[in-house]
């Protein structure tokens, strides 16, 4: 086995590891069940419409399985880091033979497995109740949930790097900040394009929103794509969108591993 | 003759603390080395820098200065970390996992295939005496089946250096004595162990050499024997006689005298004022039941080097 095989099944150890942690924490658990009550709350809602019950299902079944994952992306991207310090579980593992980053892309690559698993798993769910109801999943939701999933990878890095250097609750605090921010650049966007215009907070505000994660190009719903209003039951992004968003999370994610393992490395366990 | 396998040379650790950057020492740039197939306790009171020295060798604490090689390697080197096997002071384990998922999850780093798994995890388990536990979640296990996890994961990968710091820790006195028989198991079978302790007890009955560390820095290094003073530096007398007599010996001999279940003790401090009590004893019809010679213990030692002073040593 050559020496990138062998770094690999000792990253795989330890994402096997964390993937098990995370899928036996009753939290977890507990965040699943209550995205699939959200998707079943859409059945009660779709009746009160007015034949609209697909797109509710469809809504807020998409809804739940990105506010739960934002919540369990969090919760597993601080926690899990954080708790290895905390418990000192890391103290008998980093002494075995493998590097430090290889023990932190492992966690990562566990996290990505772990999170990959609950996405598919809601996505199952969703298009269960779709057909229950005699509507269609189709490809333009499995993008949609693609879409989500990498928003939840890249937020689940920019959480790692945080809690690389931080205690757990600053690391969520800073994490989740930045996902509101970054949800939020169109409108913070035309603020600083608008009432700050040729202000020094103006220009400070937007280098900021370029140099911060845009967790928006993840969430497409209602934005304006070449005159036309993008939505899961109309017209949709491209495959195209799909793969280029899927650049940038890996980009960006990438270079928040990197920053965290640069970090992680000079840590003492003290 | 062959090289060290571990040798420590000037290592030191500064750690500066807090908004005020208040350095503190804890290893003051400390020498020794371990040969290969010797049991080396490292010992020195709490607090003393055992831990954060083995946290240096183990690559989870970077050295402020000074360097260590493990196995002719520098610390860190992935091929020499293979032949490590290292069991943190209070180990814990994922809560979740089961000791023998654990064990597999050690094994695949260390890049066993799944057959040698099984078979190192069975036997270490049973080993430790965890093979009725093994696949219950960790998250049940008391402070010493996680102590015994740990040893387990020490040896996973059929180390030649075992590392164990205060691997006594938790255990009660009988898993005490399965870890000694495992130490010395494993100097049977010729691999070096290197483990701190504070418990002299432990360290005199395994170590063919110690080193001894307090406040940040080395005292001794050496065979116990040859640290240990070998000249008797008091005797101890237990004799029997009516009041009249004790009331004469204790105005005659002003100090050391105490009382016990078995008679009156006295402690000479040279062999010419054992040689009067004695006579004294005799002339006034008492009797002597045993003189003993007293060399300085472990104990002693430690306290000698730990730079105490008698009155702390008393208290």
């Amino acid at each position: 086995m050559g020496a990138i095989g062998a770094s690999f099944n000792r990253m795989w150890a330890i994402a096997l590891n964390t993937f098990r942690e995370a899928v036996r924490n009753k939290v977890l658990a507990i965040l699943v069940m209550f995205a699939v009550a959200l998707m079943a709350f859409s059945l009660v809602l779709g009746q009160l419409s007015l034949h609209e019950e697909i797109r509710i299902i469809k809504d807020l079944g998409l809804a739940g399985i990105s506010i739960f994952g934002v919540v369990i992306a969090l919760f597993l991207g601080v926690n899990l880091l954080s708790k290895e310090l905390e418990r000192k579980t890391v103290y008998a593992i980093i002494p075995k033979p493998l590097h430090r980053h290889e023990f932190l892309l492992g966690k990562y690559l566990g996290l990505v497995v772990t999170m990959t698993a609950l996405v598919v798993l809601m996505s199952v769910v969703l298009w269960g109740f779709l057909v229950a109801q005699g509507g269609h999943h189709g490809v333009i939701m499995v993008r949609a949930e693609i879409l989500i999933l990498l928003e939840l990878l890249l937020l689940m890095a920019v959480a790692m790097l945080f809690s690389s250097f931080s205690s757990p609750w600053l690391s969520a605090m800073f994490a989740g900040a930045l996902w509101v921010i970054g949800r939020n650049t169109a409108e913070l966007e035309a603020f600083a394009q608008g009432k700050l215009e040729d202000t020094a907070g103006g220009s400070l505000l937007e280098v900021l929103l370029d140099l911060l994660p845009d967790f928006r190009m993840f969430f497409v719903s209602g934005a304006n794509f070449d005159e036309t209003v993008v939505s899961v039951h109309e017209s949709f992004v491209s495959w195209a969108y799909v793969g280029s968003a899927a650049v940038y999370a890996m980009t960006y994610g990438g270079m928040c591993l990197v920053a965290a393992v640069l970090l992680f490395r000079r840590r003492d366990f003290v | 003759m062959t090289a060290p396998v571990l040798e420590v040379e000037g290592l030191r650790k500064e750690f500066v603390r807090g908004f005020l950057r208040k350095r503190t020492v804890a290893v003051d740039g400390i020498s020794f080395a371990v040969e290969p197939g010797e049991v080396f306790g490292f010992l020195g009171p709490n607090g003393a820098g055992k831990t954060t020295t083995m946290k240096m060798l183990m690559g989870l604490i970077h050295p402020s200065a000074g360097k260590a090689t493990i196995l002719g390697a520098e610390v860190g080197d992935l091929d020499a970390k293979r032949r490590i096997g290292y069991l943190p002071e209070n180990p814990y384990f994922y809560d979740y996992l089961s000791a023998t998922e654990y064990l597999h999850m050690v094994g695949r780093i260390y890049g066993l295939d799944r057959a040698t798994r099984d078979k190192r995890a069975a036997e270490l388990l049973g080993r430790v005496g965890l093979a009725m536990a093994q696949g219950r979640a960790m998250r049940s296990y008391s402070k010493g089946m996680l102590q015994r996890v740990g040893l387990a994961q020490a040896l996973i990968g059929d180390p030649e250096l075992v590392v164990l710091d205060e691997p006594m820790s938790g255990l009660d006195p009988i898993g005490r004595r399965e870890v000694r028989e495992l130490i010395l198991d494993l100097r049977a079978q010729g691999k070096t162990v290197f483990f701190s302790t504070h418990i002299l007890a432990d360290a005199n009955l395994l170590c063919d050499r110690v080193a001894i560390i307090v406040k940040g820095k080395l005292r001794d290094v050496g065979p116990l024997g040859e640290l240990l003073s070998p000249k008797v530096h008091r005797i101890e007398v237990l004799w029997q006689g009516d009041e009249a007599l004790q009331a004469q010996l204790r105005e005659q001999f002003p100090a050391s005298h105490s009382s016990s279940s078995e008679g009156q003790v006295f402690v000479a401090e040279a062999q010419e004022q054992l040689d009067r009590f004695l006579a004294a004893i005799l002339a006034g019809g008492g009797e002597v039941s045993s003189v003993t010679p007293q060399r300085e213990t472990l104990e002693q030692l430690f306290v000698r080097d730990a730079g105490l002073s008698p009155e702390e040593q008393r208290s």
